[in-house]
């Protein structure tokens, strides 16, 4: 340990690596953000970029996240929307899994089978005392699909048949007690761990463990972390709602109190993820996005551009583009558009905005984007307080968090 | 016999969800409560989820009357209902109503058994007495 208890913090997104000195000594403390190098390794980019500052610090002191090996994609099979699938979906994205496709078992037999390889899949369904809840049409579903790991969190009684038909299956404790409450460590633990693997098994990430010796986490996951501490950094009043926007997706981290809902779980804070909702990697899909909503227009014209904006690249095209991702994915978690959750927007005191965002856009442009939803949607003349994580404090306080916890251990 | 229960839409009579649930306690019934503020997709589900035999919706503002109307188109999208008891109880109307209006309007919704202003114990006779009629 150096004699500052210096650390070094490098986050490693789809687009940008941040890179953060931490010490006790505050004029050594610093932050750099680079685009990333496609053409290169991560490794030989961030030595390129930051080589001077890595090579100062020892394994023990540097701290890897990242969101740049895309996180596992999984298909989850279960009996009902409200239970099984929800609370499935639910465990997934708080563990960091980005993709997510789910089936409703009783619709298995015209389900499409996907064809790109799956990750994970994950089989819920039933409270124990209930049996019989799974039949063959499972067994030959999965036959058709590709996927490198199985995972069954449902009833007892029917796991002793899946494991028979599959060999392979990782039988794990039911995700719904007998109370139709969600069980969520065990499922939570694996899907982590698999996380992981799937970080080893990426050269590009596994080479990051050149230069750390200590785990590292998926950013989403870093993040999650940080909120029940956020106030120490910004005057942030719950209900809050904090949007990750980033160049491939957009994560949301939300307060529970915003959701009512038939979850009781101990979290405080719950995550969902928009896969192609960024303005780098996922420019197009969010364009396309945009072009499906129709108020999008009278936003445009609100902005002063023209459609035509979609098609330039430019600064100024990347900020309307951002304040299009705030305005859609604020649109996705209304109950204007219904989803796998809606939140209660009209409750929340504060947004946090964090990420890529936060380096394009300056507070009165994001603010005036969030106060256009809530009087074109809402119709509400509410205005949540809007505070911008400039320099990165919120994953710069959740690492720091994890090096606690990882010295406490 | 299992029995899923809760009270349905905006309805926040919590104390009337408790008495029902502990009169089914009472009488031997596995109960699993969804409470207050249930919508009838929840329901279905958790009838799915837990194999339940019976679903008994309470409702006490009276908003019961618009939700049923959906039970039926609902309940055929889901597989395996068919043997599902549907009983509904509480006051299931907003204002005033008769009884003889109200039953027949709820069993054409779907309920095999409607018990509007009865009191609790006298409707859980009722729900005894059809599950004794269907296993005879």
């Amino acid at each position: 340990m150096n004699s500052h208890n210096d650390k070094l913090l490098i986050d490693v997104g789809s687009t940008y690596v941040k890179v953060c000195v931490e010490s006790n000594a505050p004029e050594r403390c610093h932050l750099e953000q680079h685009f990333r190098n496609f053409n290169q390794s991560i490794l030989d980019d961030l030595m390129h970029k930051c080589g001077h500052t890595i090579s100062a610090f020892a394994k023990d002191d540097v701290y890897i996240c990242s969101s740049a090996n895309g996180g596992l994609s999984t298909l989850i099979i279960g009996l009902t929307h409200t239970f099984s699938l929800k609370y499935a979906t639910n465990i997934a994205f708080n563990s960091g899994i980005n993709i997510i496709d789910t089936i409703l078992y009783q619709d298995i037999a015209s389900a499409t089978v996907p064809s790109d390889l799956i990750d994970v899949v994950i089989i819920a369904g039933g409270i124990n005392s209930k049996g019989n809840a799974f039949a063959d049409d499972l067994y030959h579903y999965l036959q058709n699909i590709n996927y490198s790991n199985i995972v069954y969190v449902g009833n007892e009684q029917d796991a002793k048949v899946a494991k028979a038909q599959l060999p392979e299956l990782v039988v794990l404790p039911n995700i719904i007690d007998n109370r139709l409450h969600i069980v969520e460590e065990e499922l939570k633990a694996y899907l982590t761990n698999l996380y992981q693997q799937d970080i080893m098994g990426k050269e590009d990430i596994k080479d990051l463990y050149q230069i750390s010796s200590n785990q590292i986490f998926s950013t989403p996951y870093i993040v999650n972390q940080t909120l029940p501490l956020i106030d120490a950094s910004y005057s942030v009043v719950n209900p809050f709602i904090l949007l990750d926007i980033g160049g491939a997706t957009t994560d949301i981290h939300y307060s529970k109190d915003l959701v009512d809902e038939n979850m009781v779980t101990n979290n405080e804070f719950d995550r969902l993820v928009f896969k192609k909702l960024g303005v780098y990697k996922s420019r197009e899909s969010l364009i396309f996005a945009a072009q499906g909503n129709e108020f999008v227009y009278e936003l445009l014209m609100h902005l002063n551009v023209t459609e035509n904006i979609f098609h330039e690249q430019s600064d100024k095209a990347t900020r309307i583009l951002m304040q299009l991702a705030i305005f859609l994915v604020l649109c996705k978690m209304s109950h204007y558009r219904q989803t796998y959750i809606n939140l209660k927007l009209s409750a929340v005191n504060s947004i946090v905005l964090t990420g890529g965002v936060t380096k394009v856009l300056k507070q009165e442009e994001a603010e005036d984007i969030i106060s256009f939803f809530y009087t074109k949607i809402l119709t509400s003349q509410h205005r949540p307080v809007t505070i911008m994580d400039t320099d990165y404090a919120i994953w710069t306080l959740g690492s720091r968090a994890q090096d606690a916890n990882h010295r406490a251990k | 016999m299992k029995v899923v229960t809760g009270v349905i839409g905006n309805d926040i009579h919590v104390v009337a969800n408790r008495l029902i649930d502990l009169s089914l306690k009472a009488r031997g019934y596995e109960v699993f409560n969804l409470g207050v503020n249930t919508y009838l997709e929840e329901f279905f589900d958790a009838v799915i989820e837990t194999d339940a035999d019976i679903l008994l919706i309470s409702s006490l503002n009276g908003e019961a009357e618009g939700w049923s109307r959906e039970v039926k188109a609902l309940k055929a999208e889901y597989k395996g209902l068919d043997n599902l008891i549907m009983m509904i109880g509480g006051n299931l109307t907003v204002g005033t109503g008769k009884a003889e209006d109200i039953i027949p309007k709820y069993k054409n919704y779907g309920f095999d058994l409607v018990c509007h202003q009865v009191d609790l114990n006298t409707g859980l006779d009722m729900l005894a007495e059809f599950v004794k009629e269907k296993s005879a």
